[in-house]
C-alpha cells in the first residue's frame, strides 16, 4: 500500500437539476482492489466516467496516479486500462481487430500476455464482435482493459454477463494485479462478486457515498443476527432502546434482531427484564449489511 | 400498442421530419417568389422531356407551376422517402438494433405489432402531405399568387396514396427479408426507376401504354392538379398497398427473426474464399486499424470506391464521347431551354462541352456526391462514434479527443478531394476521348472549388457532431442547409430580387464566377476554404469542452 492511486475531493456532478454525484472523496490506495457498491442510478458510472474525463465535474477535482483527470488526462490514459459499463464496440471488427486497434493507439501490445488472456477467459478473438454474445463481447473488452498491464484498472459492473466460471477466473486476475501493486476499481451492484475480490468497498447511493470500510471491518462491525430465547414473553420495545439493534421481532419467548452495537449492553438490558434460556448470534452478509445502510441513508435523508 | 408506437416513431422521427418539412416550406415560398418575377412564356418553349419530366404542362401559371414544382416532384419524392424510411425501420430496422425481440416480449403478437407500425406510418403520412399542402397554400396566400382552379386537395390524396405505397413496400420487404438495407434500397430503386419512365416512355414511340406498370404513373398520370382525384388511380395505388401490408403480415409471421448481428451479407459469404479474402481485405480495407485515420478511412472506404467509380464513370469519363455524338438538333434543342430552368441544375449553355458537363456534372451530381461523403463522415466522426457508445473506449486509450477529431477529419478531407480528383480525371479523360478540347486547367480548378464547397457542409456536419454528438442532426441540418443554399443560388440567378442573397449561398462562390471557362477565382477558393477551416475549428473547443454522451 504504497501511495494513493485514485483520489477525489468533493467530487460533484448536476445534469440540470439533477445532482447524480455530491460531494464525493475517495482515496483508493495503491494496490488494492477496491469495489464500488450501489444500486442502478446510484452515481456509480457517473464517478467512473467523470476519473475517465469523459464527462465533467461541475465542482471538485479527482487525480489518479497524482495527476489531474481533466488536465493530464492523455498522461494517465498511458497507465490506465478501462472497461466501459454496457460495453459497445465496433461490431465489424474482429476481436483480434479490436485489440489490435487500441493497441496501435498505445504503442503496441505484448501479443503473448493478450493470448494468454484470452486463454484464461475462453474468449474467441477471432469472430466478429457483432456476432458475439454480451458474455463473450464482455471478455473482449477484459482483455483490452487488462493487456498493457496498467497500473490502474478501472471497471463498470465487469462480470456483466460473465458464466460463474469466469468471473471466478477474473476475480483471480483482479487480485493477481493487486498483488504486484496495481489497482483495480471496480463497480458492481453484485455483493458477493465484491466480498470476494475487494479490499475495500465504498457504498454510493443517490450520489452519496455512505459508507467507506475495508471488507474485513464491514462485516467486523457487523450487523448480525442474533436470537434470544427468553423465560417470559418478550417485549420488542425493550431491545429498540439499545443502540445499535434493529429490526426486532418478538415472538412469544423469542426474540429477533439485526444488531451491529456493543453486546454487553445488549445483555444487559436483557437480564434487566428477563433471564435469559438461550442465544445465538451469526454474522450477517453483505446482503444484509448493505441493506442496512440504505435504511439509515433513508431514515438520515 | 398503436399509442406507445405512435410515440416512439414521433420522438424517434419528428427533427428528421421539422426539417424536412421546413425545407420544403422554404423551398416552395422560394420558387413561387421566382416564378412570380420571370416571363413563364419560355415553359411554352421548354422541350417536352423536360416537362414530361417535371410533371409540367407548357400553359402553366405561378401557381400551378410552383405548386407542381414543390408538391409534385420534390415534395412527392421526398414525403414518400420519409414513408420508405419509416416503413424499413418498423420491422426490418428494429431487428438490426435488436430491439424487435424486446418488443415481442409483450403480450403483442407479430401481426399486432406489424398492424400498429402499419397505422403509425399511415397517420405520419397523413400528417405530412397536410402539412406540405398547408404550407404550399400559405405560400401562395402570403405572396399572393393565385391558385385559381388547382385542386392542391386532389393532389395531396395522390400524393398520401403514392407515398403510403413506397412505404408499405419498404414495410413488406423488411417484414420478409429482416434486411433494411434491401427495404430501402429496393424502394428507392422502384421510386427512381418508377419515376423516370413515367416522365420519359411517354416520349418513346409505343411506350404510352407502358408506363402503367410503373407506380408513378398513378400517382400524378392523371395530373390530379388540374382534374382532380382519379379514383382509380388512387383505388390501384391503395390496393397494392394494403396487398403490401398484407403480405407483411404473412411474411413476418412465417420466419424466424434475426438477432442483433453484423449478419452474413453477400460479401461475407464471398470471402469464405481466401484469395478472394485476401483481395477484399485490400479494396475494402476491412482491417486497417493501425490508426484512427485509417480505421476511419477502411469504414467509409466502400462509399468512396462507388462515389468515386461514378463521378468518374458516368458522370465524368462517358459524357464526353456521348456528348461528341449527340446530335446537333438535341443541341439546338437545348438551346431553348431557359437558363432560369438550368439554374437548379447548376446552369450552363448546352452548346458548349463546358456548358454541358456544368449542367450533368457540376451543377448539381458532382457537389451531391462529394456531400454525401464529406458529411457522412462528418456527421459520423464524433457524433458516430457516441451514437455506437465507442467512443468511451477510444478515449480510455492515451490520446486526446482533439486528436481524435483531428484524424477524422483528415479522412474527411482526404476522402473529399479524392473524390473530386476522380471527378477531375473523369471529366479530363473524357473531355479527351469525345475531342472536346477543354481546358484542363479549368476543370482542375472547377474540380478544386468543388472539393471546397464539399468540404464545407462536411465541416458544417462535423461541428454540429462535435458539439452536439447526434449523427442525425449533425446530418440532417447539414443536408438541409446544402439544399436551402443551393435553391438559393439556383434562384438568384433567375431572380433578380434574390441575387443579392446569392453571396451567402456557398455554391456562389462554386460555380458563380463560371469556373469551367474561366478558370481558377482565387477569392472564392479562399472564402470556402476560410469558411471550412472555421468549421473544423471551432469543432475542437465545442468537443472538448462537453461531456460525452452516453446513450443515443
Amino acid at each position: 500500500m504504497s501511495g494513493i492511486a485514485i483520489q477525489t475531493r468533493g467530487l460533484t456532478k448536476h445534469y440540470g437539476s439533477v445532482e447524480a454525484l455530491v460531494d464525493l472523496d475517495l482515496d483508493i490506495h495503491a494496490g488494492e482492489v477496491f469495489g464500488f457498491l450501489g444500486p442502478n442510478g446510484a452515481g456509480k458510472t457517473t464517478t467512473i466516467r467523470t476519473l475517465m474525463d469523459e464527462i465533467r465535474a461541475t465542482r471538485g477535482t479527482a487525480s489518479i496516479l497524482g495527476k489531474d483527470t481533466h488536465k493530464d488526462s492523455v498522461a494517465i490514459r498511458r497507465d490506465l486500462g478501462y472497461l466501459p459499463g454496457d460495453l459497445a464496440m465496433y461490431p465489424n471488427l474482429t476481436g483480434k481487430d479490436t485489440i489490435t486497434y487500441f493497441a496501435n493507439l498505445r504503442s503496441g501490445v505484448d501479443w503473448e500476455f493478450v493470448d494468454a488472456l484470452a486463454e484464461r477467459l475462453t474468449a474467441d478473438l477471432s469472430r466478429k464482435v457483432g456476432d458475439l454474445s454480451s458474455g463473450n463481447r464482455q471478455k473482449v473488452g477484459l482483455i483490452q482493459a487488462f493487456m498493457n498491464k496498467p497500473e490502474v484498472i478501472i471497471m463498470d459492473e465487469p462480470s456483466a454477463g460473465l458464466d460463474p466460471l469466469v468471473q471466478r477466473e477474473l476475480q483471480k486476475m483482479m487480485r493477481e494485479v493487486a498483488g504486484e501493486g496495481r489497482t483495480v476499481f471496480l463497480s458492481s451492484h453484485t455483493l458477493s462478486e465484491v466480498q470476494r475480490v475487494a479490499d475495500r468497498v465504498g457504498i454510493i447511493r443517490h450520489g452519496k457515498l455512505i459508507a467507506l470500510e475495508t471488507v474485513q471491518a464491514l462485516r467486523a462491525k457487523a450487523m448480525r443476527q442474533v436470537e434470544l430465547e427468553l423465560d417470559t414473553p418478550a417485549d420488542a420495545s425493550v431491545f429498540e432502546a439499545v443502540d445499535g439493534v434493529r429490526d426486532v421481532r418478538a415472538q412469544n419467548n423469542h426474540v429477533l434482531m439485526t444488531f451491529g452495537g456493543d453486546m454487553g449492553a445488549l445483555l444487559k438490558a436483557a437480564e434487566g427484564r428477563y433471564s435469559i434460556v438461550d442465544l445465538s448470534t451469526h454474522a450477517a452478509d453483505l446482503e444484509e449489511i448493505f441493506l442496512t445502510y440504505y435504511e439509515d441513508e433513508e431514515v438520515a435523508g | 400498442m398503436l399509442a406507445s408506437v405512435l410515440l416512439k416513431t414521433t420522438r424517434d422521427r419528428w427533427r428528421g421530419w421539422t426539417i424536412a418539412m421546413v425545407t420544403l416550406a422554404a423551398m416552395g415560398l422560394l420558387v413561387m417568389a421566382t416564378y412570380q418575377n420571370i416571363d413563364l412564356e419560355i415553359f411554352a418553349s421548354m422541350p417536352e422531356a423536360y416537362l414530361s419530366l417535371l410533371g409540367l404542362q407548357g400553359d402553366m401559371d405561378v401557381g400551378a407551376l410552383s405548386i407542381a414544382v414543390v408538391m409534385g416532384s420534390y415534395g412527392a419524392m421526398v414525403i414518400a422517402a420519409m414513408a420508405f424510411t419509416m416503413g424499413a425501420a418498423s420491422i426490418a430496422g428494429e431487428e438490426r438494433a435488436g430491439t424487435l425481440g424486446l418488443l415481442l416480449g409483450n403480450p403483442k403478437s407479430r401481426r399486432h405489432v406489424l398492424i400498429s407500425k402499419a397505422l403509425s406510418l399511415v397517420l405520419f403520412t397523413t400528417v405530412s402531405v397536410a402539412a406540405l399542402a398547408g404550407a404550399t397554400l400559405l405560400s401562395a396566400a402570403l405572396l399572393g399568387v393565385s391558385t385559381g382552379d388547382m385542386r392542391v386537395g386532389a393532389l395531396g390524396v395522390h400524393l398520401f396514396a403514392n407515398s403510403l405505397f413506397y412505404g408499405f413496400l419498404a414495410l413488406f420487404v423488411g417484414a420478409w427479408t429482416g434486411n433494411r438495407g434491401a427495404a430501402l434500397g429496393v424502394s428507392i430503386g422502384v421510386m427512381v426507376v418508377s419515376f423516370f419512365a413515367v416522365g420519359l416512355l411517354p416520349l418513346v414511340e409505343g411506350g404510352e401504354g407502358w408506363v402503367r406498370i410503373f407506380p408513378w404513373h398513378y400517382f400524378d398520370g392523371s395530373a390530379p392538379l388540374y382534374n382532380g382525384i382519379a379514383w382509380g388511380d388512387i383505388g390501384v395505388l391503395l390496393g397494392a398497398s394494403a396487398l403490401l401490408a398484407g403480405g407483411a403480415v404473412i411474411g413476418l409471421e412465417r420466419r424466424d427473426l434475426k438477432g442483433q448481428s453484423t449478419g452474413v451479407t453477400i460479401l461475407d459469404r464471398i470471402r469464405r474464399n481466401p484469395t478472394a479474402d485476401k483481395l477484399i481485405g485490400r479494396l475494402a480495407g476491412a482491417a486497417r486499424v493501425s490508426s484512427i485515420w485509417l480505421k476511419t478511412a477502411s469504414e467509409y472506404q466502400t462509399m468512396l470506391l462507388v462515389a468515386a467509380a461514378y463521378v468518374f464513370l458516368i458522370q465524368g469519363f462517358v459524357l464526353g464521347p456521348f456528348y461528341s455524338l449527340m446530335p446537333e438538333e438535341t443541341l439546338a434543342m437545348g438551346d431553348q431551354l431557359p437558363a432560369e430552368m438550368l439554374a437548379l441544375f447548376g446552369g450552363g449553355d448546352l452548346s458548349t462541352a463546358e456548358g454541358y458537363y456544368q449542367i450533368e456534372t457540376f451543377g448539381m451530381m458532382a457537389p451531391i456526391v462529394v456531400m454525401v461523403v464529406t458529411i457522412a463522415i462528418g456527421a459520423g466522426a464524433v457524433a458516430g462514434e457516441e451514437s455506437r457508445r465507442t467512443m468511451g473506449l477510444l478515449l480510455a486509450n492515451p490520446v486526446s479527443r482533439s486528436r481524435v477529431l483531428a484524424e477524422k477529419t483528415i479522412t474527411m478531407v482526404l476522402f473529399g478531394a479524392l473524390v473530386g480528383l476522380a471527378t477531375f480525371g473523369g471529366v479530363a479523360l473524357g473531355s479527351v476521348a469525345g475531342g472536346l478540347g477543354m481546358d484542363i486547367a479549368d476543370i482542375a480548378a472547377t474540380c478544386a472549388l468543388l472539393i471546397l464547397v464539399g468540404l464545407l457542409f462536411g465541416a458544417l456536419a462535423l461541428a454540429i457532431g462535435a458539439g452536439t454528438g447526434r449523427t442525425r442532426v449533425a446530418m440532417w441540418v447539414a443536408i438541409g442547409a446544402a439544399v436551402f443554399m443551393h435553391v438559393l443560388n439556383a434562384l438568384g440567378e433567375v431572380n433578380e430580387n434574390l441575387a443579392g442573397f446569392q453571396q451567402l449561398s456557398p455554391f456562389h462562390y462554386y460555380l458563380g464566377n463560371d469556373p469551367l471557362n474561366n478558370g481558377m477565382d482565387w477569392s472564392s477558393a479562399a472564402l470556402l476554404a476560410a469558411v471550412t477551416a472555421i468549421l473544423i475549428g471551432v469543432s475542437f473547443p465545442l468537443f472538448r469542452r462537453r461531456d460525452i454522451r452516453q446513450r443515443d
